[in-house]
């Protein structure tokens, strides 16, 4: 009974300092710097504790005299857990400055941001379907709120609206997925459910797999895949630069754990009925991605955009992954840490230029940025190579496994494909470079800012190039690919 | 040292470059930081140069685990072809520093650090990734050169150079990912070491892919007609520094890559390619040579000469008899030290009177005689005036196409003709007849005279005194030629 609180003790952690940051937030004691501080602290005991606990137990589930087989404690799970849980840190971190300059943020903001990550960890553990669900919806409520926060703004309460009411119209597919497959096996836990496919012919199993596809949808949604994408721009516009980054980076990696557990646990043998699928949407996701993104004028909007493009790798590993590529599902993983850093980095340097003034930030606005503040240009331009997969930064790596995976899955379409958005996406992020550093300004250079958020942002650019470079040469340090080794431990344990 | 001077001569200038960056130093210490890493290199490589044993293979080789997962290594070595383009590069570099003595600019001093580490590093690299890493690493810096320091449609410009070349590169990158694949799925390991990827053998078809991939990269980078939209606007809009790297050491490095890569990877392949290549080289020594007539800037004039004559070399390359090829290595030598010469002349004649255009020029020659004595010997040297290194260059090549074919060589030996009209057509208008403008007509500085003797002496040796080189490079060509001429023989 002790070790079950202690390994369900990073989500209780979560949850009570969303309710203490709760009640808080109404006192005038605390101000948004000290709440910031204290939500910072929650997610790091959390982190300790997970740390503790991580790699020291084979697959168990968690209080299953009380809730059956709802929640799995593996080290995928863990793992997922760590990356929200710094995700989130960062995201706070980073955008200290911003919460000081906007007068729109309270604190429930960042309880709102603490239910989140509980949801988001929730997901990662949930092993049964409407658990699944739930999870899902506390995320998912959470962000929606998030996004429209500045209420005063039509832009973000149109976001909101947009994002609200398609998001819960997908979620609906989820629980009539649900349904349909509850219907055929009369279990939602993803044990049973693994077992009757495993035990069933393909052609028994019509209504599962139309219920499985209604869950796709949710999934696909929520990350942006093109049939389903018509939201992101507007919404990634809308929402402050914060909840942007969170969405992008955090929540993302978020949906990928669910589909990635889906995929490999439980609906491993009928995943080659969803290939072509799947192929289809992923040649969508691509094209039309990079199409949203050459053609927009502020830098958001096109990372908004290139977001869904990003969204389309990972799309082509999870195709890999069902025609039985080994090195997909290690590729999703270190994909998602590759952009995580380097979309939250590029984000958090639009927010720290948000926070000092009140540009929209078009490609225009940084003509002369280098001038003005060298390091960040380097830092940017950084960021923008990473997601460009230019070599010798983490996204290269990223990529570099992704479209292998592809290719071991004789997926050579594809890959080449992907290849070929790679190649328009150095279209526009190059572009930003180039417009930062071929015009001049007038402005004198202003010195290096040094708080939080800049340092942050700062040792995110080192991790970039670190995870590009880095390499088993120098002793003590890990090299970049030692984390494909954890993840593939992670996928080990849930199959 | 033996096993390191390698990542030394690579990796000294970006470090130069990342400490001055680090500690914000003045210009002055810059120029300094720049000029001693130059000149540094320039003294290990001599050193390593006397050290280099032409018998033996690959030598100092480094090879060290990197990215283990996925058999990346930190695979370097030095062969006779790399020795020679190392030679080049680190010979290029301190004349190039003088000759941006009186350069303001920051930016410039830093990203010609960055370029000199991406090059020699692309030279270096024995493992196919490593190898990418460097050959995209050596864009960034003449991306914002030309974007940041050019005239014209720089910023335009400099886009579409990096599209284009990124576009080879990106071809090239799917073909690494498959080789690698392929290692893997015939050993069940990944390696990108060329030492492992040259035992594979290909299936015919997945050859011709690959390749296709490999030599999309190099034929944009040299470039061959029809891969060009993107050479004449870059060069005509790059500064001086910017575009001598461009032409003199880039440009080979398509070579270089189809040398090292092709030739090693896919022999049997590139004799099917052999037949679209060559035509497209030939099509190339004419087409360039037509437009560098035509061409009123000298920038953009020698940049079709340049392609013209890296088309000789590609075709050279592509005859695989061994005169052709010490023809092709001894060009990549004296046309990188002329058109250097060459570039940095039209550098200073852009200096002089602010303009390159050849009609806005003319009556140098009786104002400024050292300048016109230099300026004419590197155009010469160019037009392979017999006496220059050019001269032995080009007559090996085209002895080489006689042999392989008559036609061949008949439309071979028009490049030196054509190469002589525009050529001396250029210096009467642009050095002699009239004065058509009123500027002052400044001769060579001292400063300007040092840094560009090292280079005529080169040349004018290259020329008179071929023996002086050939055994240092020779005993490896031709070895190397033999080994592919067995497995090509071995087809037939």
């Amino acid at each position: 009974m002790m070790t079950q609180i202690l390994f369900a003790l990073p989500m209780a952690t979560i949850v009570i300092g969303a309710l203490v940051l709760m009640l808080l937030s109404h006192s005038r004691k605390f101000t948004m710097q000290r709440l910031n501080i204290l939500t910072v602290f929650f997610l790091l005991i959390s982190l300790a504790v997970q740390l503790m606990i991580i790699g020291e137990h084979s697959s168990t589930f968690l209080f299953q005299d009380i809730f059956g087989d709802s929640f799995i404690l593996d080290d995928f799970a863990s793992i997922f857990d760590l990356m929200f849980t710094v995700g989130a840190i960062l995201t706070l971190l980073i955008n200290n400055d911003y919460f000081k300059s906007r007068r729109y943020f309270s604190g429930e903001y960042f309880a709102l941001i603490l239910f989140s990550v509980f949801g988001m960890m929730m997901l990662s553990h949930a092993h049964e379907l409407v658990s699944a669900f739930i999870a899902l919806e506390i995320a998912s409520l959470s962000i929606y709120a998030l996004v429209g926060y500045h209420k005063n703004n039509k832009v973000s309460s149109e976001a909101m609206m947009k994002y609200m009411v398609l998001g819960s119209m997908t979620g609906a597919f989820f629980i009539l997925g649900t349904a349909l497959i509850y219907g055929v096996v009369s279990s939602t836990s993803l044990t049973e459910i693994s077992m009757y496919v495993a035990n069933h012919e393909l052609q028994e199993l019509t209504l599962l797999i139309v219920g499985s596809s209604f869950i796709m949808v949710t999934i696909m949604f929520k990350i942006g895949a093109v049939p389903f994408h018509s939201w992101i721009v507007d919404v990634y516009h809308g929402a402050p630069y914060p909840i942007t980054m969170f969405m992008a980076s955090t929540f993302k990696i978020a949906i990928f754990a669910i589909a990635l557990r889906l995929y490999l646990v439980n609906f491993a043998p009928i995943n080659s009925f969803w290939s072509e699928l799947l192929q289809i949407i992923t040649v969508f996701t691509l094209i039309g991605g990079s199409w949203l993104a050459i053609n927009q004028k502020l830098v958001k909007r096109m990372l908004a955009g290139s977001s869904i493009v990003h969204s389309g790798y990972l799309l082509i590993a999870l195709s890999s992954l069902g025609l039985g590529s080994e090195v997909a599902a290690p590729a999703i993983m270190f994909y998602l840490i590759a952009y995580f850093l380097s979309a939250v980095g590029s984000f958090g340097i639009l927010s720290f230029i948000a926070s000092q003034s009140k540009k929209q930030m078009s490609y225009d606005d940084f003509k002369g940025f280098a001038q003005k503040r060298p390091y960040m240009a380097i830092m940017m331009s950084i960021f923008m190579l990473s997601l460009a997969g230019f070599p010798s930064t983490i996204g290269f790596l990223g990529k570099f496994y992704i479209f292998t995976s592809a290719i071991e899955s004789g997926q050579l379409l594809l890959a080449g494909l992907g290849i070929l958005t790679a190649f328009i996406s150095v279209y526009y992020y190059f572009k930003l470079i180039a417009v930062m550093y071929f015009y001049s300004s007038d402005a004198a250079e202003k010195k290096f800012p040094l708080n939080i958020s800049t340092i942050v942002i700062a040792i995110m650019a080192l991790l970039v190039i670190w995870g590009g470079i880095g390499t088993s040469l120098i002793p003590f340090i890990p090299g970049a690919d030692g984390f494909i080794d954890i993840a593939k431990q992670a996928i080990i344990s849930i199959i | 040292m033996m096993d390191n001077i390698l990542s030394i001569l690579i990796f000294l200038p970006l470090f130069t470059a990342v400490l001055l960056g680090l500690f914000r130093a003045e210009l002055k210490y810059l120029k300094i930081g720049a000029m001693f890493s130059s000149v540094a290199i320039l003294l290990l490589v001599t050193w390593t140069a006397y050290n280099f044993d032409p018998d033996a293979g690959m030598q100092f080789v480094k090879h060290a685990p990197w990215i283990q997962n996925s058999g990346m290594s930190y695979f370097v070595g030095l062969d006779y072809l790399s020795l020679l383009i190392l030679l080049l590069i680190s010979f290029l570099m301190p004349p190039l520093y003088i000759y941006m003595y009186h350069e303001n600019r920051k930016g410039y001093w830093y990203n010609m650090m960055l370029l000199q580490t991406g090059v020699t590093g692309a030279i270096l690299s024995l493992d196919l990734v490593l190898f990418y890493l460097f050959w995209e690493m050596m864009l960034l810096p003449i991306f914002i050169m030309i974007g940041k320091y050019g005239n014209g449609m720089h910023q335009y410009n400099a886009m579409k150079i990096i599209l284009m070349t990124i576009l080879g590169s990106m071809s090239m990158l799917f073909s690494i990912m498959y080789i690698g694949y392929i290692y893997f799925d015939t050993v069940g390991m990944w390696s990108f070491a060329l030492t492992d990827l040259a035992t594979l053998s290909f299936n015919a078809k997945t050859s011709i892919w690959l390749t296709a991939g490999f030599l999309l990269a190099f034929v944009i980078k040299i470039p061959l007609v029809g891969f060009h939209t993107w050479m004449a606007p870059a060069y005509g809009s790059s500064p001086t520094p910017a575009v001598v790297i461009m032409s003199a050491i880039m440009a080979k490095l398509g070579i270089y890559g189809i040398w090292r890569f092709g030739f090693d990877l896919f022999e049997t392949t590139l004799v099917y390619y052999a037949p679209t290549i060559i035509t497209l080289a030939l099509i190339g020594l004419l087409y360039y040579a037509i437009r560098a007539i035509t061409e009123d800037n000298l920038r953009k004039m020698f940049a079709y000469s340049s392609g013209s004559h890296l088309s000789l070399i590609a075709l050279g390359l592509f005859l695989t008899n061994l005169y052709a090829w010490s023809g092709s290595l001894y060009f990549i030598a004296t046309h990188a030290m002329a058109s250097a010469g060459m570039f940095i002349m039209i550098g200073l004649t852009y200096k002089r009177f602010k303009t390159v255009q050849i009609s806005a020029l003319g009556g140098i020659a009786s104002k400024a005689p050292k300048f016109t004595f230099f300026f004419s010997f590197f155009a010469l040297c160019i037009a392979g005036l017999p006496g220059t290194g050019g001269f032995v260059a080009e007559l090996l090549i085209i002895i080489g196409a006689f042999k392989a074919n008559f036609w061949i060589g008949v439309l071979t030996a028009t490049t030196m003709l054509s190469a002589m009209m525009y050529i001396f057509w250029m210096l009467q208008r642009t050095l002699f007849g009239k004065a058509n403008n009123d500027t002052q007509y400044k001769d060579l500085s001292l400063r300007e005279v040092i840094m560009l003797l090292p280079l005529a002496i080169l040349l004018l040796a290259t020329g008179i005194m071929p023996s002086l080189f050939t055994p240092i490079f020779e005993p490896q060509l031709t070895a190397s030629l033999q080994e592919v001429l067995n497995i090509i023989g071995g087809l037939k």
